[in-house]
């Protein structure tokens, strides 16, 4: 790292980034825009909580840097804090996002699963394609053989799910996989990793969803669980 | 203003060439003004099977560098009438074109020829991308195995991804007897995958191999099996209905024999 300028720092606390106290928001943001373009596969399927130190930004400002760290780095950004105010994240982030008015931020994955963005596909996801996403997916269609949906949140396939599904990139076991017909050469949920077992091809008749419990991915049909 | 059709698969060695041969044979026989071209730059075969290598002069590098006119490469197919081949060049490799030239080629070819068929590489590397670059329509050839099929899925996505739509497949060297014994994937199993509409269905046929090694295309005979899946693949082409032969409800003696005493097939 260059002896001037803006410093990430790493800690279990999460990361935190040092900003010289004369800079301007705007140069801030193009060095740290620099720096995770170099780093990006540092930061991939990483969750990170962000605080910076040094200067004070406003609260659109704020929103501007969270929306690079967001985009660029691949990782989850759960919060993004001036050092030193444990107030939960700015309002301003949410906003950015959405487009609305300021509103009390409920950041995704904080409370496990059952909020987040969703990508929605309308067509067969077919082998060689990779779909990520930084929230939940839903697949109108099949997803075929050599086919990769990872996302952060949960996966639901409309159709007959074949392909590789990874859900709760970001490492949330709460994650949850489902599909009309599961016959997936592998999911993955979180850390854990799961594959169909090696019977004849014989496609699930009915619906049926994945799930973490007591640390491995159990699949159950869809029915007895709602 | 013809059509320019591009015959792709992914993987090798499922019957691209064959199949390219065959349909410009059957078009060219249905009256229809056609001209083949080879993309497979380096490696070229469509000659060998149409049976018309040692006529070759200038080949498809030449023309998109210039050094011919177009008129000059295509060699013409005595046996019939209206049938042009653009061969490839055999000494060069993929990155002799690109897909500009080949865009340019195809829209002068197509000016001329009611139908214009590219015979892809397989890969979906720059042969690939030069293949498809002037086509509007794409048949996607595939065998019964799980490989082959794979590779037609992720075909049929990069198809779509530019903006080639509604590719149509061709399921090819189909094995009646291997499907009725549950040995071999079926049509439906096939189409389920792919989710894509059927043109044709060719059986294996060993013929074919007789056939492609004299450089005589077997659509032009009437006594070959895989000749009349591809006639008929030709007439669907040229808008007709044909119906679908069910390969695998071949009869077999004793319902032969069932049927001449006057018994309804159960």
């Amino acid at each position: 790292m260059e002896a001037s300028g803006v410093v990430f720092k790493g800690s279990t606390e999460g990361l935190s980034i040092i900003v010289p106290e004369e800079y301007t928001a705007d140069q801030l943001i193009t060095e740290v825009s620099g720096k995770i373009q170099a780093n990006a596969r540092f930061f991939r399927g990483a969750r990170l909580k962000v605080t910076y130190h040094g200067i004070r930004l406003s609260a659109d400002e704020e929103a501007r840097l969270f929306k690079i760290l967001d985009e660029q780095s691949g990782a989850v950004i759960e919060s993004l804090n001036r050092s030193g105010t444990g107030a939960p994240p700015s309002a301003a982030m949410s906003a950015s996002r959405r487009g609305q008015t300021p509103a009390p931020l409920r950041r995704f994955f904080t409370k496990g699963q059952d909020e987040s963005d969703c990508k929605f596909i309308r067509t067969t996801v077919r082998g060689g394609t990779r779909i990520q996403y930084e929230g939940s997916v839903v697949v109108v269609g099949d997803v075929n053989p050599g086919a990769e949906i990872v996302a952060a949140g949960n996966v639901i396939v409309l159709g007959l799910l074949r392909g590789m599904v990874h859900a709760g990139a970001g490492g949330s076991r709460d994650a949850f996989i489902s599909a009309l017909k599961l016959k997936p050469t592998q999911l993955r949920i979180a850390d854990l990793i799961a594959r169909c077992p090696d019977d004849p091809d014989t496609p699930g008749v009915y619906p049926e969803i994945a799930s973490v419990r007591d640390g491995m991915i159990v699949v159950n049909p869809l029915y007895e669980r709602s | 203003m013809g059509e320019v059709i591009v015959i792709t698969s992914g993987k090798g060695g499922v019957g691209k060439t064959t199949t390219t041969a065959n349909l410009g044979v059957g078009l060219a026989l249905q009256g229809k003004k056609t001209v083949l071209i080879d993309t497979d730059i380096g490696l070229r075969n469509l000659d060998v099977v149409m049976g018309l290598e040692n006529r070759i002069v200038y080949d498809l590098v030449d023309v998109v560098e210039g050094s011919c006119r177009v008129k000059q490469a295509l060699i013409k197919d005595k046996r019939y009438d209206g049938l042009h081949l653009l061969p490839a060049a055999q000494t060069r490799d993929k990155n002799a074109v690109t897909p500009e030239q080949m865009e340019k080629l195809c829209d002068e070819l197509k000016e001329e020829f009611d139908y214009v068929i590219i015979d892809c590489p397989a890969g979906i590397e720059q042969g690939f991308k030069n293949a498809i670059a002037g086509a509007s329509r794409a048949f996607v050839v595939t065998t019964p195995e799980v490989s082959a099929v794979r590779d037609a899925d992720r075909i049929i996505g990069l198809l779509e991804a530019n903006d080639i739509r509604n590719p149509r497949l061709i399921v090819n060297r189909l094995r009646p007897d291997m499907v009725r014994r549950g040995d071999m994937m079926t049509i439906d199993d096939i189409i389920d995958i792919l989710a894509i509409e059927l043109i044709g269905v060719i059986p294996d046929d060993e013929n074919i191999i007789v056939s492609t090694n004299r450089g005589e295309p077997a659509v032009a005979d009437a006594k070959s099996a895989a000749g009349l899946a591809y006639r008929n693949i030709t007439r669907r082409i040229l808008g007709e209905d044909v119906p679908f032969v069910d390969l695998t409800a071949q009869e077999n003696i004793l319902t032969k024999m069932k049927k001449l005493f006057g018994f309804k097939p159960a």
